[in-house]
């Protein structure tokens, strides 16, 4: 084959290409910050080129830190991507009222497709400026070899937990391997997965939140008192340990338990090796129904510049049915599918977690909506209080006294 | 006249040469830096703040509310931070000097290199090395510490608010000695030898050598070696970013300025993170006009003592 010959067909199967994707398709791209999840979304959007071949979208992650700062310029700027991750509550609200993010409250997408309870988290004043597109949820990642051996059942309610925890102290392992170090999961993984069955779930967070309960009664105080009990079973210097090291102290099987999140159900999968394990749902104090921290984890909003607003809504169309659901719950393993639409995973431990979700109500994190509006700091203060709790600084009266007054202070006013 | 006008082309000339430079300096450095003392006076989310609020983010910052509080916190530890620096890192590197300015030391390069080799490596990595090295569960110094019998000493260093802060400033000093070593070594080496042979010949001590002598005569050199130390740290971020992350845990005990502005005027604070770049500014402006103050004092103090009244 003579050179220009090669060119020659190069540069026509080029143009040829430009030529196809314009006449027959549609281009579209989708902003995200999970850079991680390349190969997952190309699973993803293949399964809806399955169903819909002439809509082509570009998964285009930017660096998680960077991303809230990213998108804003692109959006300020013109050039958003046509799609993008949204983030529940504050942020996602910002964006919308400064016009960025489609208004998709009468779509049939989203009134057929999701509850009320789904909706909240990416909602502002009653309009949906988001697709809730998964969750994640939250238990007790469990050594089952260590179960089976010193004859523990998987705890039912708090006291069974304590108790189980109690045994394997003796027997010199750490119970649990949570810390304070990471500052950020001994309160969204730890207390606030013990909160929601303690308060009674939405409607005991609402009640906060619109001032019928104070910020200090006594089902706060059971919470903290709760968190105070793990005190003798995190692991030894627990101040200084970090997010990644509770993980790694059960994976490499130190740790019995570990409070953790679904997310990372595929890094435990990889990394475990040698102990059978799963995970159980944070057991309810004594005579309480169990709530599940149930999070919204993303949404997908829709560029209202973009010139490709109605292949976009055609996606979330698909994603918002039972073939979009399977596809980001097979794929993206950890995340789950918010939508009403039936759907089986794949995954045993996916399936294990989401099944803590039969027979009892679900909550997002505590502070998440209303007891942050105004950059109300409920997050920084409960944070602070699980350390004084845990250092022994605070008692959980005096932790839930500080929570309420920090609140008061800030100008918490319901 | 035609000398005249090579005359006034050769005063122009110079002219050229700097508009490169200039032009990248004003680009880079003056506008950016003008830019932020306007924005300190704006408010508003999004890259283009436009509502104007006068002199309010410092009234925020200095009126004893939540966010003056945490930036009080964030001065005192940067101030801390600083010390610690200057008590630990350009003691032991002036220490250093003096030791590896001897005449006759033998392995002098390799202790020279040893004790520069830290402030060549990157600051993510010595940071993540030290995390590990301090680690509750499997940091060597608590095992060591623990098959000592010493387990009461085996701390969680980096998880109490009462050491976190010294710890990452000693990590820091650990890094950086390599500096003043380097610069004060220089400025001992540059000293005539004939101060020290009349001192020699006059019967001074080594000591007294090293008060009478040395000391003085470095004390320019020490201005230059406070100057960076102060600029340094009082714009430090990196290492306790990468050792105890943004938001100065334990208890804020490690919150400095850069921590401070990095969370209120980039990234937000977790988990809402909504940066407030008014505010950022205003806290940019404000360590701007400490560092100015600073490094003039500093300059000031350590002239010569004849050099004062030159202003």
């Amino acid at each position: 084959m003579n050179r220009t010959s090669f060119k020659f067909r190069l540069m026509s199967a080029a143009a040829l290409f430009l030529v196809a994707t314009f006449a027959f398709g549609q281009n579209l791209t989708l902003g995200s910050w999970r850079t991680d999840d390349v190969a997952k979304w190309t699973n993803i959007l293949a399964a809806f080129n399955q169903d819909y071949p002439n809509i082509h979208i570009k998964f285009d992650p930017t660096i998680p830190t960077d991303y809230n700062a990213t998108l804003r310029l692109q959006l300020d700027n013109g050039n958003g991507p046509d799609l993008f991750y949204a983030r529940s509550f504050a942020l996602g609200k910002e964006l919308f009222k400064a016009g960025y993010e489609l208004d998709l409250s009468n779509e049939p997408f989203i009134t057929k497709g999701y509850s009320k309870s789904a909706l909240a988290a990416f909602s502002s004043n009653g309009k949906v400026f988001a697709l809730p597109a998964a969750a994640v949820s939250h238990g007790i990642y469990y050594n089952k070899d260590i179960f089976a051996k010193y004859g523990i059942s998987i705890p039912k309610t708090w006291p069974e937990l304590i108790r189980a925890a109690e045994k394997l102290k003796k027997a010199g392992i750490t119970p649990f391997g949570n810390g304070l170090a990471g500052n950020w999961d001994i309160l969204e993984v730890v207390l606030m997965s013990i909160l929601p069955a303690e308060v009674g779930g939405a409607e005991g967070r609402m009640a906060y939140e619109n001032g019928t309960r104070k910020l200090n009664d006594a089902q706060i105080v059971a919470a903290f008192k709760e968190l105070q009990q793990l005190k003798p079973f995190l692991p030894r210097g627990f101040e200084a340990v970090s997010d990644n090291d509770a993980v790694s102290l059960f994976q490499i099987g130190r740790a019995a338990m570990v409070f953790w999140g679904s997310w990372d159900i595929p890094s435990f999968t990889d990394k475990i090796q040698g102990f059978q394990w799963s995970v159980f749902a944070t057991p309810p104090p004594q005579g309480k129904a169990n709530v599940i921290e149930f999070m919204p984890d993303f949404g997908l909003a829709i560029n209202p510049k973009s010139p490709h607003v109605e292949a976009a809504k055609t996606f979330l169309t698909w994603l918002s049915g039972p073939a979009g659901g399977k596809a980001i719950g097979d794929n993206l393993v950890g995340f789950f599918p918010m939508s009403k639409a039936k759907v089986s995973l794949s995954n045993d431990v996916a399936k294990t977690f989401l099944s803590f979700n039969e027979g009892t109500t679900q909550d997002f994190r505590f502070t998440w909506d209303k007891l942050s509006d105004n950059k109300l700091p409920a997050y920084t203060l409960l944070l602070a209080e699980c350390r004084a709790v845990l250092t022994g600084k605070h008692s959980p009266q005096q932790a839930a006294d500080a929570f309420a007054q920090g609140m008061a202070a800030a100008g918490f006013a319901p | 006249m035609a000398l005249k006008t090579l005359e006034t082309e050769r005063n122009v000339r110079w002219l050229f040469w700097i508009i490169p430079a200039l032009l990248v300096y004003l680009a880079f450095m003056a506008w950016p830096l003008l830019d932020s003392l306007r924005l300190s006076f704006y408010t508003g989310s999004g890259f283009i703040l436009t509502n104007f609020i006068g002199f309010d983010n410092y009234a925020r910052l200095f009126g004893g509310g939540p966010e003056s509080q945490r930036f009080l916190g964030a001065f005192s530890n940067t101030f801390i931070f600083f010390a610690i620096h200057m008590l630990v890192q350009n003691i032991l590197g002036l220490a250093f000097a003096l030791i590896l300015s001897r005449k006759f030391l033998p392995g002098r390069g390799f202790f020279r290199t040893v004790i520069f080799i830290p402030a060549t490596l990157a600051i993510v990595v010595t940071g993540f090395l030290w995390k590990l090295l301090l680690n509750p569960q499997w940091g060597p110094l608590n095992l060591w510490l623990t098959q000592l019998g010493l387990s009461d000493w085996a701390l969680p260093w980096l998880g109490d608010p009462n050491i976190a802060l010294i710890a990452v400033g000693l990590v820091s000093s650990w890094q950086w000695v390599g500096i003043p070593t380097m610069i004060f070594l220089a400025a001992i080496q540059g000293i005539s030898e004939d101060y020290f042979e009349a001192a020699a010949i006059d019967g001074a001590t080594p000591w007294q050598t090293f008060w009478r002598i040395k000391l003085p005569l470095l004390r320019p050199i020490m201005g230059v070696v406070a100057i960076l130390t102060f600029t340094a740290n009082f714009n430090a971020f990196d290492v306790v970013f990468a050792m105890t992350g943004p938001n100065g845990p334990p208890s804020y005990s490690t919150d400095i300025l850069g921590t401070y502005f990095y969370r209120t005027g980039i990234a937000g604070q977790h988990p809402i993170g909504i940066p407030d770049m008014g505010l950022g500014a205003t806290i940019a402006t404000v360590t701007f006009v400490v560092l100015l103050i600073g490094v003039n004092l500093v300059q000031y103090i350590s002239r010569e003592p004849g050099e004062k009244n030159r202003g």
